[in-house]
């Protein structure tokens, strides 16, 4: 079988695409695969903990199918350690802990099919509890500020505001 | 450390002595940390590798953690050693022929294990005889909690604990119960655990874990998510599903028996005496001759062996641990002689499990206990 998208050579990567109930399939030579960011051969050589090949096939299509609107226009590149979200895809690992930030957008949609869920419900270390906890006063408190603005209620609005420099001096 | 150090009898997680240990071999519960500050492993340079390994070796030796913390740094490990602590379940097969600084901090009984430099920074694992995932779940919290006063660990608030691979972000947490479920395989309705299990966010897996093929009828079940569900809700989505394969197992088991008891006595009384009077046997017949042994103990066919021999001979049997006993590197054929001989004279001790008989005949490999260093 010729490849698809050059029709000249063998095509060697064959996918299934499953997107709105509709299956797709595509054959493509490694080169046209490659440039069209096929990664499935690269998934399946590095597994990641706990799969099985099957999930990983699995799983590397759902990379595919679930990152195909995603912005590639610009390069998504994670500013900490260089990562691209293409080399992600390929490899299916981070390369840092802000990479879940800068990719977060592509990353929902993956978490979402991989997990079924995608807010964590577990275990807080303590350090980034308080931080959070702290985040949650500091909205509270900056929505009763403007409140308090709006009523022309000044001096409860400067109470408010020692509080909220308070809690912000804290973090520092 | 030196590794012969390491009592030489097998940790207290294959003791056969908790909850439904006919059935469960054991529990084990793991979670992935990274710590803030680095790249993950996947992206760290070698300096920044080794940095990461001291800088969290001296935490976990600083720590005091209640279980007694031993650290072993791995690359200096011979092949054999590092073989060793994989067939004991101590750390993984990629870990122990990884590249770079890295290591593991082993809790006295082996009850939990701390791996370094693996897929992620830390991977702390807690392993218990038996059915007791809880149990299991606060020995590792607890060392977890008392890791993170001494290391920033990398959190999301959305996502929850970072980790390299997104399968495992959220809780971090892989649980699993190790299962014997001889019967089930015997009659081929294994499958349809498989099945029933992998609709309920399950994974089945062999002995080692991540990609091994099941051996000696041992299934390991898993959670599949790690993110959106809290450790005790993963916990007990576990909970409610093993007790339903173990009464499956042990239903079958006894129409087995009523149908079929010539049939199941043969098989159990054969495995028996082939391990009795072996004389050379590989790793693989031996799996299934014990696996066949320990139903036929359960099962009360046999009566003159202990279910904690017979836990011991499955991990005692394995290449590293032969060669550790024997002390000297042996090629496959010579373990192959040196484990028959083994498991006759633990089974001729009556499986009081101390060798002593054996060690007086001067027989090869045995008297695992006498062996410290």
């Amino acid at each position: 079988m010729k490849c698809q998208t050059c029709g000249e050579a063998e095509a060697t990567v064959h996918l299934t695409d499953v997107s709105n109930n509709e299956k797709r399939e595509v054959h493509l030579c490694e080169e046209c695969a490659q440039e069209q960011q096929v990664t499935i051969k690269s998934y399946l050589n590095k597994q990641p903990d706990g799969e099985k090949p099957q999930q990983i096939e699995f799983l590397a299509q759902l990379v595919q199918s679930q990152t195909e609107n995603f912005p590639d226009d610009k390069e998504l590149t994670c500013p900490r350690c260089g990562t691209t979200y293409k080399m992600f895809r390929a490899s299916g690992k981070f390369g840092c802990p802000n990479d879940y930030t800068v990719f977060k957008q592509g990353l929902v949609n993956l978490l979402e099919k991989i997990h079924g869920k995608v807010q964590h419900a577990g275990k807080v270390p303590l350090r980034a509890g308080d931080q959070i906890e702290r985040q949650r006063q500091l909205r509270a408190l900056r929505a009763d500020l403007e409140r308090a603005i709006q009523g022309e209620a000044y001096e409860k609005a400067a109470e408010i505001r020692d509080q909220i420099y308070e809690i912000e001096d804290r973090k520092s | 450390m030196n590794l012969n150090n390491i009592p030489f009898n097998v940790g207290a997680w294959l003791g056969g002595t908790g909850p439904e240990s006919d059935i469960v071999i054991s529990s084990r519960i793991r979670l992935a940390r990274n710590i803030a500050e680095f790249p993950f492993l996947s992206r760290a340079t070698p300096k920044e590798r080794g940095k990461l390994e001291r800088l969290i070796r001296k935490t976990l030796v600083d720590a005091e953690l209640a279980s007694d913390l031993n650290y072993v740094t791995l690359p200096p490990l011979s092949p054999v050693d590092r073989l060793y602590l994989v067939e004991r379940h101590l750390i993984s097969r990629e870990h122990a022929f990884g590249k770079g600084p890295r290591g593991v901090g082993l809790g006295a009984n082996e009850t939990i294990s701390i791996m370094v430099n693996e897929e992620d920074h830390l991977r702390i694992q807690g392993l218990r005889s038996g059915f007791q995932l809880r149990g299991t779940w606060e020995t590792v919290d607890e060392a977890d909690t008392r890791i993170e006063q001494d290391l920033d660990y990398a959190f999301h608030p959305q996502f929850g604990y970072l980790t390299v691979c997104p399968t495992n972000v959220g809780t971090g947490m892989r649980a699993s119960v190790m299962l014997h479920l001889p019967a089930l395989v015997m009659t081929r309705q294994i499958d349809k655990v498989f099945q029933a299990v992998s609709k309920i966010n399950l994974a089945v897996r062999g002995l080692y874990g991540e990609g091994t093929q099941a051996s000696g009828d041992f299934y390991q079940i898993s959670n599949q998510p790690t993110l959106g569900k809290s450790e005790l809700e993963i916990i007990e989505n576990i909970e409610r599903v093993i007790p339903k394969i173990i009464e499956y197992e042990r239903t079958v088991r006894e129409s087995l028996i009523e149908q079929r008891r010539e049939v199941v006595e043969d098989k159990v009384w054969r495995a028996y005496g082939m391990l009795q009077t072996a004389r050379t046997i590989n790793s693989e017949e031996t799996m299934d001759l014990l696996s066949a042994v320990r139903m036929g103990v359960n099962l009360k066919i046999i009566n003159d062996v202990k279910i904690s021999t017979v836990n011991e001979l499955f991990i005692l049997t394995q290449p590293a641990h032969l060669q550790k006993i024997e002390r000297s590197e042996l090629n496959s054929p010579e373990r192959d002689i040196t484990r028959a001989t083994f498991i006759r004279n633990r089974l001729a001790t009556g499986g009081n499990g101390n060798g002593k008989r054996a060690n007086r005949d001067g027989g090869a490999a045995s008297g695992v206990s006498d062996h410290e260093a």
